[in-house]
This record gives structure tokens, sequence and C-alpha cells, in this order.
């Protein structure tokens, strides 16, 4: 069932990531994947996405920390999975059917689970509609861009991914 | 030995000659089944040639495959000029196979006069090392051989004057190009047969395609065609050669949509310029041509060099071809749990008993395919033992002491990728042995030992496991002065007695003993706590066992392979988790009120010995769960035991230990994971950490 949905899922996004292809050519698009935590809207680079997965039987694992709710097992491999309200210590929330973990993997190759509320869309930016985060903006964020007036919170993926180091 | 050497022929190291004898016998009763093949494969393709006829190239490929295997019998055997023979006999072949060399050239007669001088060679070899083999003549052979397959083949037409897209072109195989070119030359005419297929369906429908094709000719090559396909079709192009017209090649198909169109015309008059040994088979003809050659399936006929009896595989493929199989593991088990529920129910149970039948069948046939696909990942460890050596002679060379390697069992056989990791903890102990453990001259003729030391390395099969020792006959351990280490270090109560074993074991603590007086006098210590890692990260267990004056023996105990292992899955409260079960002993169903107190200990009295006992769900610190009859899960690494307590016993599985992907590396106690038919993820107990922290926590008490 997982290959099928999760490709159908990427079809749309990259749909919805190719139809305002108006005037790029000239301009540096970044494309962000944008996710729901809490109400609020996050996201991360595409191209560290490797695949969108629907909530699945998570296997918790001991003596870990936290944020670290278990492994899945996706067609043979197993990832862990950090649950990201719990790592950027928002509330806990039951999961719905609108939870997804994202499947992320790091320039090192190292392969993670992260889970979230719900995934909304990929936006297309210039480069220079990313700023960088404030100083009073939590750490685990890297940078904000604006969507429809609303800023989104670009995740710092390599801080949110060590968890053993907790800040 | 699949390794082909290259042509340069770069020599491959000291090259070893095994004792002389056997080895030798062995190399010659080989090599001279090889050549009678050969002998009659020659005559074969004589009386082939004589005929005038197209050779057949599964002939040749053979005549090739022997010269390989010839080549790579005489490297291995360090005989250098046969090898060299053999290797030009190689290129001989090759050419013909490619049509570089003619096969009227001078140079396929050379091939018998080959096969001659070796069998010579090899009689002088029989005959004793006294005989003396004539290298001049060798040598001479070789460079004739040299010089006829160098002479440049003749190549009369030019592929550019064919209508075809250089693009396509390019994209022959030279043996696709060899057959074109040999096909112009014979007069015939090239045509392109070009067709679209749906996709999904495409394999059958040019299959026919191409064997209506075959009908009017040969099917030189199949092209993907660059043409516009619509979306979900896609469209071939079949190079042929033929004797007929694009038109009536074209009326004979049944297929309308294809496209027939003559790429290359044959010149009418002048047929002459054909080889004249090509000229005389004129009646017998129709059949011939397509006999030989397949229908190019391209790739297996790229170059005949790639033909041979072995094959170099990346191990990433094994390891996924083992992943597919572990899936399969998988699905049979869910296979079985369904014939069970059948079977259990009256309306179903006949269902459920044939269904249970075919998973029976379906389960031995996998367990042949598992048992075939680990058996690809082995390799012996001789690699690793000629590393040692060449260590060893270097070490005694620097150090100027003397030391006897022995080694034995250099044919066990062992994973892959366990040999690749074994390579650097066994150097570290060898070198240990060498550095420290053997005495000087002196000390050791003051010991009255022999003045040459030795250093025994033995791997042998037990069971599912390997066991390679190394031992050596130096000064052994100074386990009084690892006691006073270990107390100075606070690892020991000044005035507890500490047992042998528990001395012993101080030496695999991290830091131990690292540079100082014990490391100098006692030889040993240096790093064996990254040794025990290694071969922890391996699945293996180190043992040593040391005495006095007399040597010491480090144990390796590995599985034999780290792909696919039997488990134990348990519950505990509302989680499973898999224990590899070549380390369970046995299984226990007790009574809670079976469970002794002792020292603040759980321990339980196993037929009159006490056993440590650690629950799981404490372990882990699992809440819930907790049962009147637990199941103690008994586990034993080396000499440690250690009882689990579980809530449950959920069967056993064939599984496929996985590393955990992820930010959190490693987590003390687990192992790894595998994938459990709908149980999902299921993690796979470390049996060694659990052992080792009970039996510290133990001793910390």
């Amino acid at each position: 069932m997982s290959a099928s949905e999760a490709a159908a899922e990427w079809d749309a996004l990259a749909r919805t990531a190719a139809a305002p292809a108006g005037d790029e050519e000239t301009e540096l698009l970044r494309e962000l994947l944008c996710f729901e935590l809490d109400g609020t809207p996050y996201a991360v680079p595409v191209e560290r996405v490797r695949e969108i997965v629907r909530m699945r039987a998570i296997t918790p694992v001991p003596r870990v920390p936290d944020p670290v709710c278990g492994v899945i097992a996706l067609r043979g491999e197993i990832i862990e999975v950090v649950d990201l309200r719990l790592r950027l210590r928002l509330p806990c929330a039951e999961t719905s059917r609108r939870t997804r973990i994202i499947v992320l993997h790091g320039e090192d190759g190292r392969v993670a689970g992260l889970l979230v509320d719900a995934v909304n869309e990929v936006l297309r930016l210039p480069e220079d509609a990313i700023q960088p985060a404030g100083a009073g903006d939590s750490e685990s964020v890297a940078a904000l861009c604006q969507r429809e007036g609303r800023f989104v919170s670009l995740i710092d993926l390599e801080r949110v991914m060590d968890v053993d180091g907790e800040s | 030995m699949a390794a082909r050497r290259s042509r340069s022929r770069s020599s491959k190291g000291p090259a070893k000659r095994p004792s002389q004898s056997k080895a030798q016998r062995e190399f010659v009763s080989e090599a001279e089944e090889i050549l009678e093949r050969m002998r009659g494969d020659l005559s074969d393709l004589a009386d082939q040639r004589a005929a005038g006829g197209d050779v057949d190239p599964d002939l040749v490929n053979r005549l090739f495959r022997s010269a390989h295997s010839l080549k790579g019998l005489a490297g291995m055997f360090g005989l250098e000029s046969l090898s060299e023979l053999a290797h030009h006999l190689e290129d001989v072949l090759d050419g013909m196979r490619l049509g570089r060399v003619a096969l009227d050239s001078p140079a396929p007669n050379l091939l018998d006069e080959a096969v001659a001088v070796f069998a010579a060679e090899l009689g002088v070899l029989g005959a004793g090392p006294s005989a003396g083999s004539d290298g001049a003549a060798l040598q001479d052979l070789i460079s004739r051989i040299d010089g006829a397959v160098q002479a440049p083949a003749d190549r009369d037409v030019e592929l550019t004057d064919l209508d075809l897209d250089p693009a396509l072109l390019r994209a022959l195989t030279e043996y696709e190009e060899h057959r074109l070119r040999e096909n112009i030359r014979r007069g015939r005419r090239i045509l392109l047969v070009e067709a679209t297929f749906e996709i999904l369906a495409f394999d059958e429908g040019l299959a026919e395609l191409t064997a209506a094709v075959r009908e009017a000719g040969e099917v030189l090559s199949t092209l993907p065609s660059p043409g516009a396909a619509p979306e979900s079709q896609i469209r071939f192009g079949l190079l042929a050669a033929t004797e007929r017209d694009a038109e009536s090649v074209r009326a004979g198909l049944d297929f309308p949509h294809a496209a027939v169109r003559s790429v290359y015309e044959p010149p009418v008059a002048e047929s002459r310029r054909q080889p004249a040994r090509v000229a005389a088979p004129a009646a017998p003809q129709p059949a011939a041509p397509e006999r030989g050659p397949k229908p190019p399936a391209s790739a297996d006929i790229e170059s005949l060099k790639s033909i041979s009896d072995t094959v170099r595989v990346d191990i990433r493929k094994l390891d996924e071809l083992m992943n597919l199989v572990g899936e399969l593991v998988i699905q049979r088990g869910a296979i079985g749990s369904i014939a069970r529920r059948l079977g259990a129910e009256p309306a179903t149970a006949r269902v459920g008993m044939e269904l249970d039948k075919a998973h029976k069948q379906l389960d031995r046939k996998i367990q042949e395919l598992q048992a075939g696909v680990l058996e690809v990942r082995m390799v012996p460890l001789r690699q690793v033992f000629e590393k040692l050596s060449r260590v060893v002679r270097r070490l005694r060379r620097d150090l100027g002491k003397d030391v006897r390697l022995e080694l034995r069992g250099a044919d066990t056989e062992l994973d892959k990728l366990i040999v690749e990791d074994l390579v650097d903890p066994m150097m570290h102990v060898v070198r240990n042995a060498f550095d420290h453990a053997i005495e000087s001259v002196e000390e050791r003729s003051a010991a009255g030992k022999p003045s040459e030391g030795s250093i025994r390395i033995q791997a042998f099969q037990r069971g599912n496991h390997v066991v390679i020792e190394v031992a050596d006959d130096g000064r052994g351990l100074d386990l009084e002065r690892i006691q006073a280490r270990g107390i100075e270090r606070g690892l020991l109560e000044p005035d507890a007695t500490a047992s042998r074993r528990e001395l012993l074991d101080l030496v695999f603590v991290p830091g131990f003993s690292t540079r100082d007086e014990v490391t100098e006098t006692s030889g040993r210590g240096v790093g064996m706590d990254v040794v025990k890692n290694n071969l922890t990260a391996l699945g293996g267990v180190v043992d040593l066992e040391s005495e006095r004056g007399r040597g010491s023996r480090v144990t390796f105990t590995l599985p034999i392979t780290l792909a696919i292992i039997q488990a134990l899955v348990v519950g505990v409260a509302d989680q499973r988790y898999a224990i590899p079960l070549n380390s369970v002993l046995e299984t226990l169903l007790i009574d809670v009120s079976d469970i002794q107190q002792s020292d603040g200990r759980e321990i339980l009295n196993l037929r009159g010995d006490p056993l440590l006992l650690r629950r799981l769900a404490d372990e882990f610190g699992l809440t819930g769960g907790g049962v009147e009859k637990p199941n103690v899960v008994v586990l034993g690494l080396g000499d440690a035991r250690l009882g689990v307590l579980v809530d449950r016993l959920e069967g056993q599985q064939d599984t496929v230990i996985k590393p955990v992907q992820g930010p959190i590396q490693n987590v003390r106690g687990i192992a790894g994971a595998t994938e459990l038919g709908d149980l999902g993820a299921v993690l796979v107990l470390d049996v060694a950490a659990l052992i080792e922290d009970a039996l510290r926590r133990r001793e910390a008490a």
C-alpha cells in the first residue's frame, strides 16, 4: 500500500511544484516541502526529502532520548523516527489521518524519519525570499520565508537530528 | 580466483609456491584435463574451417574459456611462462570471436601448436624438478602469436556508408559490429525494421517481431529507436541482414505497423570480393548463417572477455539479493500463519492443510535459495591469513625476532563482510603476540624454550560458528600484576579475591593497562577493548586464556554469516523483541515463586547451579506486563550465562538483522532490528551486551 500511495502523494506535490512555473529561468529557486506542526507551517529543503509515508506502527526503542519515538520498517529498512513536536518542545498530540512521516536523507547518507502533523505543499521560492532566522527565533529554525503573508520556519535539520546532544 | 590479470600483467607480488609436489600434481592433472578438452574443440574447429562455413561461436567460446582457466590455474601456481602462453591463447581466441583475427590468418594455426607446447611443458613439470623446460621455444611461440594477432584484420567495409544514424552505429557492441561487417562482406542486404510497442507488453511484441524477422535473415542487433513514440509506447529498431529485399521482408511480417527500410544494398555484380572460403558452401547455405549467433541480447555478448566460468559480483548486489530473500522469508512466515489459521477452522481445515503443504514446499525451496545466496557470499579465510603472514614477515625483519607463524584452516569459509572486518582485530592480536608476548631469544633460552617463538593461528567451523584461535608460546599474562593494576584503577576491591576469569576480563576494559608496566611485562592489553568491540559488531565474542610462562590464546567465535539468523521472538508488556537463537541455550517456564533473592539480585536454581536473572522489562524501562508464570530465556555466549525474564514466547522466525538508521546510532543492548511480517519493526537484542552489563552489575554490587 505504502509505495503507491507515497508515489501518488509525491506526484501531487510535484504537480503543485511545477504549476506556478512562471518566470523562473533567470531566478534561482529553492524548493521547500511545507508541513504543519501545532497549526504552524514549517519547511525542509525538498532535496533532503526521500519520501513521505503515512503513519504506521512505530516500534518504541528503549534507552533513547524522548524525541526519538521509535523505529519503522520501510521496505526492509529500519528507520528511526523523531517526533518533531517533542523535539521542538511543542505539546504532544494524537496522530490523525493527516499525520505523516517525512523520510529524510542526510548529507552523509544517513536516513531518518520526521513525524509531523500534516504535509501541505512544495513551495518554490527565489533564494532571496528566504531570510536567516533572527536572534529571537528557536535555534531549530534556520531561516524564515513568507507564504501569503505568513511566515514559514525552515527547520535546521542538522540541529534537529542531533537528538543526542539535545539543546 | 576470478580475477583476470590485465594485459600488462603486473607482477602479483611474490608468487607463492605451495609445497611443490602435491600442489603441482594437482595443477598438472587439472591442466591436462583442460588441454584434452581443447584438443577436441580444436579439431572440431579445424573441421569447420576446412568446410569453409561459419565457425560456431560456441566452440570458440568454449576454447576461450579453457584458455582462461589455464591462465588462472598457471597464475595461481606461480607458473609465469605458462600463464603468459595461456594469456596469448586467450588473445587469439578473443580476437577470432570478435572478428579481429580472421579465420584465414595464421593466428588460428598457432592454436594447435600452443596446446602442444603447453602439454610438453606440463610433461616437464610432471617429470619433476630435474627436467628442464624449453623456455626458448615457448618465448618464440609467444612472439609469433603476438605477431599474428596484431596483423590487422581486413576491414574493407566502411560502416559510415550505411544509411544509418551514426548514433545507432555507435551503440553496436563490438560483436554486433563484427557480424554486421561479416554480413556486408557476404553481400547481404542490411535492413532496419522499426516498430512501436505498448510499454506494458513490449517484451512480448518485440520477441514476436524478432522471431518473424529472423525468418528472413539474421537479426544483428535490437536498438531502442529514437523516433517519436506516443506516450506509453516504446519504439525499437531491429538491424537485420538478409538475402531478401525490404519489400518481401515487409510482406512476410505480420506486423502492420512495422516499417522496413534498407540501409545497405549489396553491390550487384561484384560479389567476387567475398573471401574465397565462403564461396564454396552455397548449397547447404539456408540454415547455416542463422544457426550460430543467437539474437544478440546485446549485453551478454558485449565482449567475449567477460565470458568465463566465474563472475565478480559487487557485494552490495549480494546484499540486495539477500534482502530479497529475507523478504521472501517474511512472506513465507505470513503464508504459514494463514495456513494455520485456516487449518484451525473446521470449515476451512481442508484448504488450510493444502496451503500448509504448499507452504512447506515453498519453505524448502526458499531454504535452498537462502543457502545458495549465502554460499555465494562465503569466502575462505585464506586472504586474511595471507595478509597476516605478510605482516609477520615484515615484523620478523623489522624487529629481528625469530617467530614462526603457523596457519591452519585457511579454507574455513566465512561471510565476505565478516572476513573484511576481521583483518584489523586479527592483525592487532598477532602484532601484540609478536611484539609483547614472544620473549627475546635470551629470555627464551633461559626459560628453556626453543629459541624460535611460535604463533599458531587455527580456524575451524563449529556448528553455526567459526572459531579462530591465535595462540603464542610467549610469556603469558601476569595475573598478579593485572590484579594490582585493577585495584589501583578501582576496578577491583582491594581485599576481594578475583577469579582468574575476572582478572583476564580486565584486559578488555577500555584503557586498561595502556602503555604502562603491565603492558610491557605482560605483553597484552593494548587496545584489546577495541578488538572486542570489533568482534561484537560482527556478532562475535572474544575469549582470552593465558598461562604464565607458557603463552596465551585469544579465541574469536564468529557467526558464519551476518545475513540471516534464526530468532526467538519474545513478548514483554506490549512489546516484542527478537533474540538470536544461536545464543539461546534453553527456555524455561517458571513460577514467580521460583525466583530467589541473593545479595539483592534475582537468581534461579537451574539444576543445581545459580543462574543470574534479569527482567527485560526493568532493563528497558517498560511498564505494564509481568505475569504469574514468566518465561526464562537462558542466554549463553562463551562461558557466560544469563537468564532473561520475559512475559511470553512468541515463536521462532528466520530474520535478517538490519542496522537501525537514524540519529541515534548505537543503543546499548540493541543489535539492530528486523521486519517481521505484520508486526512491523522488531528490535533484536544484543545478547553480548546484555550479558556483559548484567555481569558487570553483579560485580559492582
